[in-house]
């Protein structure tokens, strides 16, 4: 075949998009602006030199308590300490977790596309989804100390609603993307909303709705650190309290377990999402 | 019965897919409706069970309006119209005789189907519309693991688990390959014989057409063109519908006598 076979004209270059360009550019100019005098926050390399003199007493000291020899003299007598808090960063974790994700469920297929009942319900859902998933887990664990006082089920709250905005946005989109087929075939056969989700979309998203909700119970152990530090009980509690009277010898025991802890949840989340997806 | 009545759809972007189409189709029939792509076939079959919205004209199904029906009316006729898909339409991550249950959705209820906790007369009818397409060994089975021919008896047997009066069939041998078509045509063949189910068919292949179909009906641009049987469906027939001369592609055997010398 001729290149001249064909009565076709060749189209001429598209235009491309500058978002992406002008978005690089406009990150090297904050970046530019934050280093310099007048608009700077004050970031100087020289300043970490300084100051490392400082995180040096921190890091190895003189003292005769045992718990404040600094960060790299961990108090090992502590450690029996760490258990009982750290149970109740799991617990609180997995009671989170369970209902956060339960509740997902159902608001993720409110909030796609695919499966919202009409427009209305969409838009809505949408909204107050988006508003969920705009304070952070910090914030809400300091509204539900102030609600229901401090200890863990503040932080179960917390999590539960941190828990609902991640999976229900993750599994919504998910769905937003199943194959339309055995939808037509459910509502073809006389199937409902209901029979429809449950039957034609369910099965095609649960891997992803397992892999999920195994996602957000990790992130709940990492999130109990923080919400801790308001008093939403878990390990948080502990490692604050230490830090506050400056026994750096048992914070590093309790930087030690979390660590362990975490690591040993994502090896088990892992091993069990190779099982299911 | 299934009776047309000046059927129109226009699409939202505007195009007329039906133009007033007039038919009645006879309990027991077994029609096939052949014509180019963008004829209206696809349309023609989705007005009938309400998954494409008339937007004018009726169609009625023993008396009662499909384009009345509110939306608790329009599952109960859907209950009763089996539909088969050219792309088969199975969840493929959930067992075969799962996806066969979906045809017992309407008559589960909806709590039942919730909870997956079908009645054992449900799982009975499921299996026997399994065995009707002599594939009930693979009822434990992934859909995800059978081969296409495989996979579209299935989707029969999904339709024939609604215990329908009516069976719909969009294009269900155009994924498949000659020899897996004839398996799947015959199938249809057999349950219009020996139920008595109305079947409706879509089709490309003429010689197909002929051989399968009483009657033929052909679409072209939205009209009905030629409504009669198959024996008097000649060349000059099908040269009418498709509104150019007939090629090689027009004919399974031929396209794959075609193909296969490429």
């Amino acid at each position: 075949m001729t290149a001249a076979a064909g009565s076709g004209q060749r189209p001429a270059r598209p235009r491309q998009s500058l978002i992406v360009p002008a978005g690089l550019l406009a990150f090297l100019v904050i970046t530019w602006l934050s280093l310099s005098d007048q608009f700077g926050i004050g970031f100087d390399l020289g300043a970490i030199i300084e100051d490392i003199t400082n995180g040096g007493r921190i890091l190895i000291t003189e003292s005769d308590s045992a718990a404040q020899r600094g960060l790299l003299v961990p108090n090992w007598a502590f450690l029996p300490r760490t258990v009982d808090p750290m149970l109740e960063t799991f617990k609180m974790a997995v009671v989170a977790s369970v209902v956060g994700c339960t509740v997902a469920l159902p608001v993720a297929f409110t909030v796609s596309r695919v499966t919202a009942p009409n427009g209305v319900v969409l838009f809505l859902g949408r909204t107050v989804l988006s508003v969920v998933r705009a304070i952070p887990d910090l914030l809400y664990a300091l509204m539900f100390v102030a609600a229901v006082g401090i200890g863990p089920l503040a932080g179960i709250v917390a999590l539960v609603f941190f828990n609902i905005g991640v999976v229900a946005k993750l599994l919504s989109e998910t769905v937003d993307g199943v194959d339309p087929g055995p939808i037509e075939a459910a509502r073809a056969g006389g199937g409902n909303r209901t029979q429809t989700v449950r039957w034609a979309v369910l099965p095609q998203v649960l891997p992803n709705y397992v892999a999920y909700s195994l996602y957000t119970f990790e992130l709940n152990i990492r999130a109990s650190t923080v919400i801790g530090i308001v008093g939403a009980g878990g390990i948080g509690n502990l490692l604050f309290t230490q830090y506050r009277f400056f026994n750096w010898s048992n914070v590093s025991i309790v930087v030690v377990t979390l660590f362990v802890f975490v690591l040993l949840i994502e090896l088990i989340s892992i091993w069990l999402r190779r099982r299911l997806v | 019965m299934i009776r047309f009545e000046n059927a129109s759809v226009t699409y939202p972007g505007g195009v007329h897919a039906l133009k007033d189409v007039t038919l009645d189709i006879r309990d027991g029939e077994m029609l096939i409706i052949v014509g180019l792509s963008g004829a209206g076939k696809s349309t023609l079959i989705r007005v009938i069970n309400g998954l494409v919205p008339l937007s004018g004209g009726d169609v009625k199904i023993d008396g009662v309006s499909v384009r009345h029906a509110g939306s608790r009316q329009l599952r109960e006729i859907r209950s009763k119209i089996g539909m088969i898909f050219q792309t088969f339409n199975l969840v493929k991550r959930t067992t075969v005789l799962n996806n066969v249950l979906m045809g017992r959705l309407y008559g589960a209820g909806t709590l039942r189907s919730l909870f997956a906790w079908y009645r054992p007369e449900d799982i009975e009818i499921a299996m026997q519309a399994l065995e009707r397409v002599d594939i009930v060994e693979k009822a434990y089975v992934r859909a995800s693991n059978l081969s296409g021919g495989q996979q579209q008896r299935v989707g029969i047997a999904r339709a024939l688990a609604q215990q329908p009066k009516i069976i719909l069939a969009d294009e269900p041998v155009a994924s498949l390959d000659p020899p897996t078509s004839h398996v799947v045509m015959r199938d249809l063949q057999r349950i219009n014989r020996e139920l008595g189910i109305t079947t409706i068919v879509n089709l490309h292949f003429l010689d197909l057409a002929k051989v399968y179909g009483e009657r033929i009906i052909g679409m072209r641009g939205g009209e009905l063109v030629y409504d009669g049987t198959a024996a008097q469906a000649d060349e000059r027939v099908f040269r009418d519908i498709y509104g150019r001369s007939l090629t090689a592609d027009d004919v399974m055997s031929e396209a794959a006598t075609a193909a296969a010398t490429l």
